[in-house]
Formats: C-alpha cells, structure tokens, sequence
C-alpha cells in the first residue's frame, strides 16, 4: 500500500481516529479524525492542552499502536510497525536504570547488530554533542533530571533516524532547567538536521521551537489551527510579537481543568 | 529560640550514638538472661561458660569424626548444592511463566497449588520414594529454595514497565531481544530478593531435614544433642545456626549489591 | 523601623549540612496579608529553604518569628501546599477539604461554613462527593489549595504547585490563587523558578543567589490586577529580575 505524495513531504498522518473501550465505562474517544502532514527536515510543534490524545497520536505515528481508522504513511509507506527511520524521546524516557550512560545511549545501533567500535563511536559522539562527556559510565539514578533528558536525547539520535518524535520531553524539569534544555534542544536541532516531530502543552515553549505549531482541541484531539512561525531564531520569549503570537495561541487555546 | 535549634543540633549525634550501641545492650541483656536461667537449672539451661567448653571439646573430641566446622560445611553443602540448582531452574521457570502466557496459563494454577505446601511437609513421602541417603536431603532444601526464586523471577518479569519495552520496540528489538535485553536485566533485583529469601529458606530447610536421619550437619548435631541429654551441644548447634545465617544473609546482600549497582534501593541503605 | 504590620520575621537563618554551605544568613519581614514571591537559580537552597520555614528541619542558627513569638507548629498554623498533589485518595473532595480543620479542632459548624466558601470559590459544587482520583490532576491541585486557605493559616507556603502545568491552565490557576488569597487576606510565601509565574502573582519577589544562598535583591511589584503578561512594565521586570538571576 503506498500513497501520492507531495515534494518535500516526509510523513503523512491521514483521517486517524483512535477510541479504548474498557469493560463498563463510557468509551474513551481520543484521537478524532486527525490529518496533518509532516516536511522534511521540518521542526513541527504539536500543541495541545491537558494529557490527552496527543500521547496516543504519536504512539500511533510510530507504529506502536495500530489506529481503528486511518493510516500513517512514511516517504508513502504504510506504517504497520516501528520502523528505524523514526526516533522516540520519551516524556518518561525510559532510560534502563541497570545501563550506563553510554549503554544505555548505544542501545539502538546494539539492538540491530552494529559492531562495538561504531556503536561506541557514534555514542560518544552524541553524548558529547548534548554535553555529557565524563558521564558515560555513570548510572541514571546518578544524574539530574535535565541531563537524564539529555541522555534520551543522545539515545535517539544515535539510532540515526531521519524523523525524531519528542513527546513532551521537558514536562518534568523545573522551570530553569526547562529554559535550559530548550536552548540545548534548538542548538542540537541546528547542528544535526533532522525532521523533529514535538509534542508539548507549553505555548512558549512550542513559539520558542517550531516552525509550524499545529494546534489541537482537548479531548478527543482535533487539528485546531496550523501556524506557521516566522520569528527569527534564536527566538527572544520577551520579543514583544512573540509575546502577541503567545497570547493570540492562547486564547485561541481550550481550557482543560 | 535559640532552645530548639541547638538543643535538636545537640541531640542528634548523641542520639546516633546511642542507637549504634543498643544492638550491644541488647545482646548483653540475652547474655545475662542466659546467666540468670542457668543458675536456676543448669541441667536444662546450660551456663554459656559450659557451652563454650562443650565447643572446644566439640573440635579435641569430634562428633562422628567430624568437628564443628565439618558440620557447618556439610549444612552449607547441601544448601548450596540445592540452591544452584534451584537458582538456575527457578529463573528459567520463573521467566517462562513471566514472559508466555501460553506457558503461565499450562503452570500457573499448577503451580499454585503445589506453592503453599511447606518444603518440611514433603520429607516423609521423599524419604518413602528416596531413602534416607543424600539426595532426597538435597531435594527438600530444592523445594524450599525453588518456590521463593521463581515467585520473584515471575513477578519481576511481569513487572517490567511497559514503557522500557516500547522504547526497545522503537529500536526494532526482536521478541528475543525484548526479553534478554530489557525484560531480565530489569528483573535482577527481584530475582536477587527471590534467591536471598531462597538462602535463609534453604538454611531453614537443610536442619530440618538434618534432624532426620542424618550423620552429619548441624541439623544432625543437634538431634545427637538431644539423644544424649548433651544440653550444651544443642546449644552450640543453635548459636551456629544463627551466626551461619546471619552470615549467609551478609552475603548475599554483598553480591547482590556488586551485581545490580544501579540498584539505589540498596545504595541507600 | 518598628511595624505593626509585620506578620513573619526570618532573621539570620543559616544551614549547613556539614561542610556544605546551604543557606546564609537570611534575614527578611514579610507584612501581615502581603503575597511574597521567591525565586532564585537552580540548585540553590530553595528545598532547604522552605523546609526550615516549615520548621521540617532545624537551622544551624537563625529564627522564624510569627507575630514576633518564635515560630511553634503547636502555636502557629503554617499551611504547605506541596509541588505534588497530595489530596488524600481514601477521602472525598469535601472531607479533603475539612481534614485539616478537623485536625486543628475547630467546631463542626465553623468547619462547614468555610469548607462551603472554599467549594463555591473554587466552583466544585458538583464534585464535593467525589474522590480525587476522579478528578484530572489540576482539580486535585485546586482542593490542596483550597485546603491550606481553608486552615487560616498564619502563613501558607506554596512550592511551585503549577511547575508542570500548561500556560493557559497555570494562568486559569494563579488568578484562583489571587481570588482566594485576597477573599482570606493570608499571608502567602510562594516559591517558584518561574519569573514571569512571580511577577504576575507577587507583590514583592525575594531573589535567592546561588549557594550558599543569600537575598541577592528585592523587587517591589505595583502593577495593577489582573496583570497582563504582553504588557511592557510587565516584561521590563521580567527582564530584570531574570537579568539578577542569570541562569544562562
């Protein structure tokens, strides 16, 4: 199965709906009806209120969980299941707590049989890009919460994958340290190209990152509004029109209590 | 105002000091117990200097040629023996039963059933099949060693989060891969705590097989103890049980701590 | 320069654990019904700090006054809203609510009537039945808020309790924050590593250094209410108190 596609166009999300059914409670209707189309080498901001759907939507864009309608096509492939073109930072990350750093970054080249010495290489590499060199053999229970995230950040790019998916990477670091791995994230964003697929509920940070923010609806997920951000990087949060463009999102934004 | 804060700084360390000595006081209490009953009756309550004079009699004039430390060794034996044996059929079942449904719905209830019977409640029908020679000893300290490491092995298994087995499905893991690169490495303190419980359930279970039909252990030295009204030898068996199992205990702890060093549970302690 | 109003006094606290350095003689007033920001860097003492307010930990030296007596949990009623929610699962939103002042004695009828002013401040009439987990996280915060309102407090402290929450939900929250706090007249010390989170609530923000940490400055906040986070006097303090800061 394969679907025409635009230049430029990596992936494609089509008409996805996805609803759990639970032995005597209402269904639960997360993700309706949602297309969105991803570019190449774009930063794509994903920006919805509360906890739901979004989770979902990626987990199914990574062919992690299949979708009861609609497809997801890659470069016009049919995604079924994961596929090593495509890269996951984790919200709760999931580093290994019985692997090292560099074990646990050098995972995925480990899993699909690459050799020690290129594995190693390429780890190292990715652990010095995010700033961790001399932590590769420390343990994550030894480390803070934004270096931890930087870890899951070298762990998936040192997969190579051509589409890098975040799912609201940042939502358990302090304010301060937030603002911090933001920064990291455009820097390492800017150094090695990928197409970044990023989930957050925080405006400021999606104005602070993307290129394109779609904006979807509290629960079940829909595409809001798509807007393309002009802003020059690297992008000032007191900028009075990113404060305008800030405001404009949110009141255009629900409200999920 | 002042009162608090530097009468709390002044209490703490005095307060630590005390708690590191009462494991002494404590220990001395028992002593002076011990003394006190064994004035009362010292054929029944031998006095710790007589116990300590049947210990080194214990090693001049050996009990079945055998001193007190051939007796330790041959307890600890059969615990080991048992033991690596449980340990390495125990984690594979335990896997088994965590990782396949198919294998835990043909097992688990199997197993179950045959959990709660007490490794001791199996010795009289083992020495009917087996006798009464070495093995059929071996095989009841494997049953009491073998339920405690695949309870854990299971409940580990099936305890890994779900979300360390995404993030390997993301790097295309093979079902294999899932198993022996994520699912088992997170499940070793588990199994750790399933094989300590394993030693101090073993240790337990070997005397208790000893005092049946046996030439040597500490189980044995005990039963000869009490054959021949030798109060003090019973004793000396006694204090060797605990001191061995603290011991072991000791042990374990120690290997497991060098074996799972992300564990921070442990770190802690 | 004596003051009538002066609710709290910290004077001279100081904390060392060991050899390490936490906290250097802090000393500042905080007015009696005034809303007190703290901010400060990452990694300064800012745990320790609230825990020695909270008399959870002794100092090395130093004292917490409250209505110029030494600081007493027996005496005085220092209520902590916790960066976690911590409503108690086992009970409903209205027995959350009257848990504390059940606690602290306080007779049945008085209990009720303010539990009722909390629940139709916070409209959650229709869920006072309900137990916590039936609500979504930001109504559980809501009730833990409610509840140290609820208790009078001589001081309530407050612990970056919107730290994980989305813009929009955190403003929805912190103008609750000020309709509570100006309905109750308490006396708030609010500790976050927001900057713009402390300028929109503060009437003042204390700005920690790193450690051992010290007040580096105080910054008054006069800005009329509601405050408008685009507006430019707004974004002129932000700039400066994250100027004082320097993080990066």
């Amino acid at each position: 199965m394969s679907m025409e596609q635009k230049a430029g166009t990596r992936l494609i999300v089509k008409d996805v709906s996805k609803t759990f059914y639970q032995k005597k409670i209402e269904p639960h209707h997360v993700v309706d009806k949602v297309s969105l189309e991803v570019k190449d080498n774009e930063f794509l901001v994903l920006l919805g209120p509360g906890h739901c759907g979004k989770t979902v939507l990626l987990n199914i864009v990574s062919g992690l969980m299949p979708p009861d309608e609609g497809s997801v096509y890659l470069d016009g492939e049919k995604i079924t299941k994961p596929n090593p073109k495509i890269g996951m930072v984790f919200q709760k990350l999931g580093l290994m707590p019985w692997k090292t750093v560099i074990e646990n970054v050098e995972i995925g080249p480990k899993l699909s049989g690459i050799n020690v010495k290129t594995r190693r290489e390429r780890a190292e590499y990715f652990i010095d890009l995010v700033g961790l060199k001399g932590f590769e053999n420390s343990y994550p229970h030894q480390l803070s919460g934004g270096m931890k995230q930087r870890v899951g950040i070298a762990r998936a790019y040192t997969n190579d994958p051509e589409i890098l998916i975040m799912d609201e990477p940042f939502g358990q670091l302090d304010a301060q340290t937030r603002y911090n791995m933001q920064n990291e994230i455009s820097r390492i964003s800017e150094h090695e190209k990928r197409t970044i697929i990023f989930v957050t509920n925080n405006i400021e940070e999606a104005l602070y990152l993307g290129d394109r923010i779609i904006l979807f609806t509290e629960c079940p997920a829909r595409v809001k509004e798509i807007y393309d951000i002009d802003l020059k990087r690297p992008r000032d949060m007191i900028d009075p029109e990113f404060l305008r463009l800030r405001k404009m999102i949110s009141n255009n934004t629900d409200l999920a209590l | 105002m002042k009162k608090t804060a530097a009468y709390d700084q002044k209490r703490r360390p005095i307060k630590k000091i005390l708690n590191s000595l009462l494991p002494f006081v404590s220990i001395t209490c028992l002593f002076l117990l011990w003394f006190y009953a064994s004035n009362i009756n010292p054929d029944l309550v031998p006095s710790p200097a007589s116990t300590w004079e049947r210990l080194i009699q214990l090693f001049v004039k050996p009990v079945n040629k055998m001193n007190l430390f051939g007796h330790v060794w041959a307890s600890l034996q059969r615990v080991f023996i048992a033991l690596a044996c449980a340990t390495v059929l125990g984690v594979t079942v335990g896997v088994m039963i965590g990782w396949s449904k198919t294998f835990k719905a043909i097992f688990g209830t199997l197993f179950e059933l045959i959990r709660p019977i007490p490794p001791i409640a199996w010795l009289p029908i083992i020495i009917m099949w087996f006798g009464i020679g070495e093995f059929p000893k071996i095989l009841i300290v494997f049953i009491g060693t073998f339920m405690p490491i695949v309870v854990n092995t299971y409940t580990g298994i099936r305890l890994v989060m779900p979300l360390h087995l995404d993030v390997a499905r993301m790097f295309n893991a093979s079902n294999r891969q899932l198993l022996f690169e994520v699912a088992i490495p997170s499940a070793l303190p588990p199994i750790f705590a399933g094989i300590r419980n394993a030693t101090s359930s073993g240790w337990m279970t070997v005397l208790a097989a000893e005092m049946i039909a046996s030439k040597a252990g500490l189980g044995f030295l005990i039963t000869r103890g009490m054959d021949y009204f030798d109060v003090p030898l019973i004793l000396v068996g006694m204090l060797a049980i605990g001191i061995v199992g603290a011991l072991l205990a000791i042990i374990t702890e120690f290997i497991e701590r060098l074996l799972c060093p992300w564990n921070k549970k442990l770190e802690q302690d | 320069m004596p003051n009538d109003d002066v609710k709290i006094k910290v004077r001279n606290l100081t904390k060392y654990f060991g050899d390490l350095h936490v906290l250097d003689n802090i000393s500042f007033d905080v007015k009696k019904g005034e809303f007190l920001c703290v901010v400060g860097p990452t990694g300064c003492g800012k745990t320790t700090f609230l825990n020695l307010l909270t008399k959870l930990i002794p100092p090395t030296s130093g004292e917490l006054y409250i209505n110029d007596e030494p600081a007493d949990p027996k005496i005085h009623n220092i209520s902590f809203a916790f960066q976690e929610p911590s409503a108690f699962p086992w009970l409903t939103v209205e027995q959350n609510l009257e848990f504390g002042l059940k606690i602290k004695n306080i007779p049945k009828d008085v209990i009720k009537t303010r539990v009722e002013r909390i629940i139709k401040l916070l409209g959650l009439e229709q869920f006072r039945k309900s137990y916590p987990h039936q609500l979504s996280v930001s109504s559980e915060q809501r009730i833990i808020i409610g509840r140290s309102f609820a208790m009078y407090p001589d001081l309530l402290l407050m612990d970056e309790p919107y730290g994980q929450m989305d813009i929009k939900m955190r403003y929805y929250l912190e103008d609750e924050v000020i309709k509570l706090w100006k309905e109750f007249g308490s006396t708030v010390i609010f500790i976050t590593h927001n900057i713009e989170e402390a300028v929109y609530l503060a009437e003042r923000i204390l700005i920690l250094s790193n450690k051992p940490s010290t007040i580096k400055k105080e910054v008054v906040v006069d800005l009329p209410r509601p405050r408008d986070f685009t507006d430019p006097k707004f974004v002129e303090i932000r700039k400066y108190v994250t100027e004082l800061i320097k993080w990066w």
